[in-house]
């Protein structure tokens, strides 16, 4: 893999200390400016690694690692960072908390007008599910971070202000949780409605007849359907699923769902706002927020029992939801027995929007949801197959064409109406994702991790890095705000396109997390050469024999010196037959060659045996 | 500011990094005294190359003064009294330097009350005639500790701010050694307890400098294999895990002084003129030592967590 995580992290890291450094150590905002978002997108550049990659902590100041601190020297040493960290988190957590103590989730800038009308300050206000996930990520991260970091800390004003953080961190994730949970829709329609029919002219592949489609639907989502009658909690309660001729598809809306009920909790929330949400899916929100629930119950959270008693209720409640929205998308995406709906470019939702990154968020889900079983080999070349293909479309792997429509999809990126937005006043508004690139390198990277066979992960692994030469590409080359994201190809070199995009850099760090667990793992045990190294090593042991049976032990310092060093040589490789076959056969090679030497001058000694 | 320097063994290489803590410190301005405590073996005039006195002097130094010979212990300017070209005459801008050496034979002796008084007077007149006072106490547990605790512990004492260096090199050995001169049984923290300081006061102002340290990362290993490198890399994190088990890791430790040629075969001063012109000396040194000189009066260095 040429991608280089740790090094490009680094790099990431150092670019955002240089950046910070003419504004006194931290200056918040960047392309979008402040929201609750993009602050939070800014501090996981730092802190996501620090938590998800044991060299790069910074909760220890004593086992920081050097080149970690090299990297933020800028920013201060082992000690000050952690204790910047401490400020910055504080000072994000009161930001996004208002007068009543309510953590405030909104999207702010990051909500785009349709037209020349600016939002409203009550839409800009409005809660969004992408803050609800940033939230979790981050709370979770901040809550890991200061466990730790207390356990150094001895000066008394110093201990409160970690702990009044740890304190805010969790308040706000809770909110986040009812946050999730009231935004959560289950969207039923009718067989015969034009949603039903979309859905159907997705999943029907092989033009079977209606009926028939409609029951195998039914029998593949007979789980799903089930446990979304348990929904008791928050939004996305339904009754009438129950009904043959309904269909219904499940996930996350963009915000909290209009009439959501309230959440009965005894955490601290605050004050549960009114939704304006339309119930129904949006695939984009579905993938956001099943990526960060993942993290409420990962072996990390539960390890280090970063969830409080009623943090773990709800947790079990939006874990109800995710293993159902994720089977359900995953059980659409490769629905039937030929072609799969995902293969057949682009994706098209219920209300007839088709896209390739619609095709790419389907991906994410299945790709998760394979992680989780045993896939067969082939399934999961099937989703490397399609991360190629979109991979071309997106004209990642290929060379643009003129005024290329596809470029669009960089940038400005996908746009999501957002139904609803119309009823805080104001025109409805839309919400632009442009995270393609880092999301499908995201996937590659977790698709080769899960293939075994060499040369199908050599494929995969090549896409990954040219990806990766994509997201180089797009980094600033020059000036304050050097490698890091975005500088849009042929975008107008105006003051507002020069700052960074934290929504885009965060993405890319993710992104090299994942590559950096790809790299952490095992080496892929070849067969072959395991039986090559297995043969070899054979015939060095015995060769090796042959040489004590005839060297007497008088042979001199120079020979027992060499004898000594191939023995060591043969007992290393013997060591790593298991895992590395082919570091083994070369050190087999090596004490042949070395025997050989013997047996070709002692050949000159006494000509041909 | 009274700064006490003290290490777990000998040869660690306190005396000479801190007079050259001392020197980088009057270069840059403000009066610094260097009072040479190592009853045992006084090594600071030959670092200063004060030739008369490598030895000690015969009488009138500071064991005499500490016990009653004499009323007024020696002073010896380094900046005249200096036999190397590169430090006579005081440089521009510079402050005094001034060597308080002990006697020839001197020694260790146990102190009592009369001496503690004494101690304390000498310290009380040195701070108001002095910006900067460096103590060089000798190695391990020894009276000298003893008495510069008690005599700190005294009321009169209690407004001047004091700061403790433990010197100690980068090793398995020497970091145990070190943690256990400090919070170990009778170590510094218990001492200064029984003679009435805060505990927590005094761990407070204690600063570890880890000498003579093989940076696996630095330019000056480029001749070493990458066998080797990689196995230094690996020794150094343990020793990184090690000390901050023994908590004297990053947190706690003021710097580090690099392993230098010039201070293994000789131990002198690094003047700049030694990196600069005649380049026996690494730059990396010089610059530790600058380090050292700017955290030890830099308050956010001693905060801590």
């Amino acid at each position: 893999m040429w991608i280089q995580p740790r090094q490009q992290l680094l790099e990431v890291w150092r670019a955002m200390a240089r950046s910070a450094v003419p504004a006194g150590g931290w200056s918040w905002g960047g392309r979008h400016g402040r929201n609750s978002i993009s602050d939070a997108e800014q501090l996981l550049c730092l802190l996501g690694p620090a938590t998800e990659i044991p060299s790069f902590k910074l909760d220890q100041p004593d086992e920081t690692a050097d080149d970690v601190l090299d990297a933020l020297a800028e920013l201060g040493d082992s000690v000050e960072i952690p204790r910047l960290l401490v400020r910055r988190l504080t000072e994000y957590f009161s930001t996004y908390t208002d007068d009543s103590k309510t953590p405030v989730f909104s999207g702010g800038t990051y909500f785009a007008a349709a037209s020349q009308v600016p939002p409203t300050a009550a839409q800009r206000a409005l809660d969004v599910v992408d803050s609800f996930s940033v939230a979790i990520r981050l709370s979770l991260a901040t809550i890991g971070f200061t466990r730790v970091f207390r356990t150094v800390v001895r000066r008394p004003d110093l201990v409160s202000e970690v702990d009044a953080l740890e304190s805010m961190a969790s308040r706000r994730l809770s909110a986040a949780m009812v946050g999730l949970l009231r935004s959560f829709s289950v969207d039923v329609f009718d067989v015969g409605s034009p949603e039903g029919q979309a859905l159907l002219e997705t999943v029907n592949q092989q033009g079977l007849p209606t009926r028939q489609v409609v029951e195998s639907l039914h029998r593949e989502l007979r789980q799903v359907k089930a446990g979304v009658r348990d929904i008791t909690l928050g939004s996305g309660q339904v009754t009438d699923i129950d009904n043959d001729n309904k269909l219904f598809q499940c996930g996350w809306s963009w915000g909290l769902v209009a009439n959501a009920p309230k959440v009965d909790t005894t955490a601290d929330v605050g004050e549960q706002r009114d939704g304006v949400a339309q119930s129904a899916p949006y695939l984009y929100f579905t993938v956001v927020a099943l990526d960060c629930i993942r993290n409420l119950f990962s072996e990390r959270t539960r390890l280090l029992g970063l969830l409080d008693e009623e943090q773990n209720r709800l947790s079990r409640s939006l874990q109800l939801r995710w293993d159902l929205t994720q089977s359900y998308w995953s059980k659409v995406g490769r629905f039937g027995s030929g072609r799969w709906p995902l293969e057949d470019l682009p994706w098209r939702t219920v209300d007839k929007v088709d896209s390739d990154y619609l095709s790419l968020l389907v991906t994410s889900i299945v790709v998760q949801d394979l992680t989780r079983g045993q896939p067969t080999e082939s399934e999961v070349q099937r989703v490397g197959e399609v991360l190629a293909e979109l991979a071309q479309r997106a004209r990642i792997t290929r060379r643009p064409l003129f005024n290329d429509p596809a470029l669009a999809l960089h940038s400005p990126g996908f746009r999501l109406a957002l139904e609803g937005t119309e009823a805080a006043g104001g025109e409805r508004l839309h919400w632009l994702v442009a995270d393609f690139s880092p999301l499908l390198l995201k996937q590659t990277v977790l698709v080769a991790q899960l293939l075994r066979h060499i040369e199908l992960r050599g494929q995969v692994v090549t896409l990954a890095d040219r990806t990766w030469e994509h997201l180089r590409a797009r980094r600033f080359t020059s000036g304050q705000y050097l490698h890091l994201w975005d500088q849009t190809p042929g975008a107008a070199a105006d003051q507002d396109v020069q700052l960074p995009s934290w929504y885009y850099t965060e993405r890319v760090v993710e992104s090299l997390i994942a590559a950096a667990g790809l790299v952490g793992t095992a080496p892929l045990r070849s067969q072959a050469l395991a039986g090559y190294a297995t043969d070899l090593l054979a015939e060095a042991d015995h060769l090796f024999d042959q040489e004590l049976l005839s060297v007497s032990a008088e042979a001199g310092p120079a020979m027992s010196a060499a004898l000594h060093g191939a023995r060591s040589t043969l007992r290393r490789a013997h060591e790593l037959m298991g895992n590395r076959p082919g570091t083994a056969a070369v050190l087999a090679a090596e004490v042949l060659r070395e025997l050989d030497r013997l047996a070709a001058a002692r050949q000159k000694a006494t000509g041909p045996a | 500011m009274l700064i006490f320097a003290t290490s777990d063994k000998g040869g660690t290489g306190r005396s000479v990094t801190s007079s050259n803590l001392l020197y980088r410190r009057a270069l840059k301005g403000g009066d610094t005294a260097y009072l040479d405590f190592d009853f045992g073996s006084p090594t600071a005039p030959a670092i200063f190359e004060i030739n008369d006195a490598v030895w000690g002097i015969k009488g009138g130094g500071l064991h005499s003064f500490l016990l009653g010979e004499v009323a007024e212990p020696r002073a010896l300017d380094v900046w005249y009294e200096s036999d190397r070209d590169a430090l006579r005459g005081q440089p521009a801008g510079a402050g005094r330097l001034v060597l308080y050496p002990g006697d020839v034979g001197g020694g260790e002796f146990p102190s009592d009350d009369v001496i503690v008084e004494r101690c304390t007077k000498l310290l009380m007149r040195m701070v108001e005639e002095y910006e900067f006072c460096l103590v060089d106490l000798s190695a391990g547990r020894s009276y000298a500790i003893d008495m510069v605790l008690a005599a700190t512990a005294d009321p009169k004492l209690a407004a001047v701010p004091c700061r403790w260096l433990v010197f100690h090199r980068w090793t398995r050995q020497h970091i145990i050694a070190a943690a256990d001169l400090v919070f170990g049984d009778r170590g510094i923290l218990d001492t200064g307890t029984v003679r009435g300081h805060d505990r927590e006061r005094l761990s407070n102002a204690i600063r570890f400098v880890r000498t003579a340290v093989v940076d696996p990362n630095s330019a000056e290993l480029a001749g070493l294999r990458a066998a080797q490198v990689a196995w230094l890399r690996d020794c150094n994190a343990a020793l990184q895990r090690l000390a901050g088990r023994h908590r004297i890791g990053r947190t706690a430790t003021l710097g580090s002084v690099p392993l230098d040629p010039v201070l293994q075969w000789r131990e002198q001063l690094i003047s700049d003129d030694d990196v600069a012109l005649t380049q026996i000396a690494n730059r990396a040194t010089a610059e530790a030592f600058d380090g050292l000189a700017e955290r030890l009066v830099d308050d956010a260095a001693w905060e801590g967590l």
